[in-house]
């Protein structure tokens, strides 16, 4: 049944994963393996969306079924799932932007792959990122900013953190108007312009 | 004062030949040179010496440095002015849908759009059964705070006697927070009214400045409308897999409203080019299947009827278009000004070279960071490749041109047109 839950999910087909994943747990399945299930089908809806097959529905709708299997298996873990996390990303919208979606799906899609998220949220100061990743001890940081006012934001963020003598901290930006001239003005480590690119940069980083 | 009815505007020689030039290119016509125009909004009160924040709140200043901006970029079609929405309006209708520079961020950012489920996703019945009824009685209270008793209004359709005049619309007359609201409303058209005659103003000397206006009314694509005002970018891409027969239906409801609101505003401005802003048809947002279903269908619906009406449809295609080029290339040539963000040059050529005029591109990024060779030489890289058939009208990718743009990058973009795109 694990396989055919991995393939509702992976075929957006809500209704039978959810089906699926009641049967599971009424037949006494182990909660962890319909967890494991679900980062199966990430995987490739992942690997979908990197080869231009799935988009942003298909991210979105993927992020519903996971949160609704996940509150399904909840009562039912003796143990909590394992959490042993690939490593911290903080991240965040600049100071001055308000644009969250695209911030959000590459939290959903970072935590998704094994990654301990702190999302800061929008219109975040320099002083707030370099506040997180000091007290996480997060070694990457993911900055997203929409608007062209923020190819400055984003160089004084980075700016900020090296300030604080955070020099070791990898910072990866995104956003609408975003692209590699802008990394260099701003200083950045890499850049993307889409959720599976801030997964693999982040796996580089982490060297995972 | 005089009862004599106000002289028909005489447009000038330079204003013939700035809309000459402009139609040449559209029409796929080699004009005398290439054109520069843009929708820029922002840029062109700063370059003026105002902050956004002062733009939005002082008319006369904003015509002002309007006038003034419109002149020295010396753009063959004036920028739109009524982008710059007055502050005191929004601010006395308590809208939620923006949020804008002097209240909520500081003075020389731009207006954010806050995008929300103003329609939650158990509605689409209620509101496909009585549309006005669910607008004015739901979504308006959701929209703007000075709207909220609107909520408190019964079924409009009850009110269609004497009886239920009296008892209910009269009843709720007297109840405090109505007063108070109809109050505020009135505020909110006098001073709409200060502003809507600095724009009048401002119109008609851009128009004896010798500047055509680029445009006046728009229309939305009809999936956009629902997205951005309904339901959420979130909202409306799990609709199309939850309920995609009630989302479509939603689209055909709004389709008629984006042709005829269009076909209004450009008989009552006499401008009859139509902006057409686009927003998740690009690539990245759907497939072309989604497109193909849900996007296309609409937005194609949309143009062809404002073709139809003799009227010149410009959709901003923001984003990445090139996935989407075959469909472009369906529009009839000649009729449609594409306005291109990112697209691959080469396969703009190919797909639409010979049947939409390409405008655009100048990397917002360029403009605000870059160098003005750089902007001449992606310049000349556009004339290059589109002029061989008079295709092209120059401009900044996205939003005209950015408001931060370095001064210096975006008069690059004239200079240009004048030392290299003077047709022989």
């Amino acid at each position: 049944m694990s396989q055919e839950l991995t393939d509702a999910i992976i075929e957006m087909r809500e209704q039978d994963a959810l089906r699926i994943t009641n049967e599971m747990l009424e037949t006494g399945v182990d909660p962890l393996e319909v967890l494991e299930a679900c980062s199966s089908a990430m995987e490739v809806i992942g690997r979908r969306f990197e080869d231009d097959e799935y988009f942003i529905s298909e991210l979105i709708l993927a992020g519903v079924m996971l949160k609704e299997i996940s509150e399904l298996v909840k009562p039912h873990l003796v143990q909590a799932a394992p959490t042993e996390k690939l490593g911290t990303v903080v991240v965040g919208t600049i100071e001055g932007d308000i644009h969250d979606i695209a911030k959000d799906i590459v939290v959903f899609m970072l935590d998704t792959m094994g990654f301990e998220v702190i999302d800061l949220g929008v219109d975040v100061p320099a002083a707030r990122f370099v506040e997180a990743v000091k007290e996480s001890g997060a070694q990457v940081v993911a900055l997203s900013g929409f608007l062209t006012l923020a190819y400055d934001v984003m160089r004084d963020t980075v700016q900020a953190l090296r300030d604080a003598g955070l020099t070791e901290v990898k910072v990866m930006i995104g956003g609408g108007q975003i692209d590699a001239e802008v990394q260099e003005y701003a200083h950045a480590d890499g850049w993307g312009k889409d959720a599976m690119t801030a997964v693999n940069l982040a796996k580089q980083w982490y060297a995972v | 004062m005089s009862d004599a009815p106000q002289p028909a505007f005489v447009p000038s020689p330079e204003y013939l030949a700035r809309e000459k030039r402009f139609y040449d290119a559209v029409s796929l016509k080699k004009p005398d040179r290439v054109p520069v125009a843009s929708l820029a909004g922002f840029f062109v009160t700063q370059y003026g010496g105002l902050t956004n924040a002062e733009a939005i709140s002082d008319y006369p200043r904003m015509a002002e440095a309007w006038l003034s901006s419109t002149k020295k970029l010396n753009w063959d079609m004036a920028p739109p002015p009524f982008t710059m929405f007055p502050a005191p309006v929004m601010e006395l209708l308590g809208l939620r849908t923006f949020k804008w520079p002097g209240k909520h961020f500081a003075d020389n950012s731009p207006y954010q759009f806050i995008e929300d489920e103003y329609m939650l996703a158990d509605e689409y019945d209620e509101f496909l059964a009585n549309p006005s009824d669910f607008v004015v009685r739901k979504m308006m209270p959701r929209m703007a705070e000075t709207l909220e008793p609107l909520g408190m209004l019964p079924p409009l359709h009850w009110m269609s006697s004497g009886y239920t005049l009296i008892v209910f619309l009269a009843g709720l007359l007297g109840a405090p927070p109505i007063a108070g609201m109809l109050q505020k409303l009135i505020a909110v058209g006098e001073e709409m009214n200060k502003n809507n005659a600095v724009q009048a103003k401002l119109s008609q000397d851009l128009a004896e400045a010798g500047y055509p206006l680029i445009t006046y009314a728009f229309a939305e694509a009809p999936f956009d409308w629902i997205s951005d005002m309904f339901r959420g970018l979130r909202g409306v891409m799990l609709d199309m897999y939850r309920q995609p027969d009630k989302l479509k239906a939603a689209i055909d409801l709004f389709t008629p409203f984006a042709i005829q609101s269009a076909l209004m505003a450009a008989q009552m401005s006499g401008n009859t080019r139509i902006f057409i802003p686009l927003h998740r048809g690009a690539g990245g947002f759907m497939s072309n299947k989604q497109f193909e279903e849900f996007y296309w269908p609409g937005l194609k619906a949309v143009m062809l009827a404002l073709i139809d009406a003799g009227m010149l449809p410009m959709p901003f295609w923001e984003g990445d278009y090139t996935p989407r080029l075959p469909y472009l290339a369906e529009m009839p040539a000649g009729k449609v000004l594409g306005h291109f963000d990112v697209v691959d040059l080469k396969k703009a050529k190919a797909a639409i070279g010979d049947s939409m005029c390409f405008w655009g591109n100048v990397p917002a990024r360029m403009l605000v960071t870059g160098t003005p060779q750089q902007v001449k030489d992606y310049c000349k890289e556009l004339i290059d490749t589109f002029g061989d058939n008079g295709g092209l009208i120059l401009d900044g990718a996205v939003d005209g041109v950015p408001p931060d743009s370095k001064p210096e990058n975006v008069e690059a973009i004239m200079e240009t047109a004048l030392e290299y795109g003077v047709y022989s």
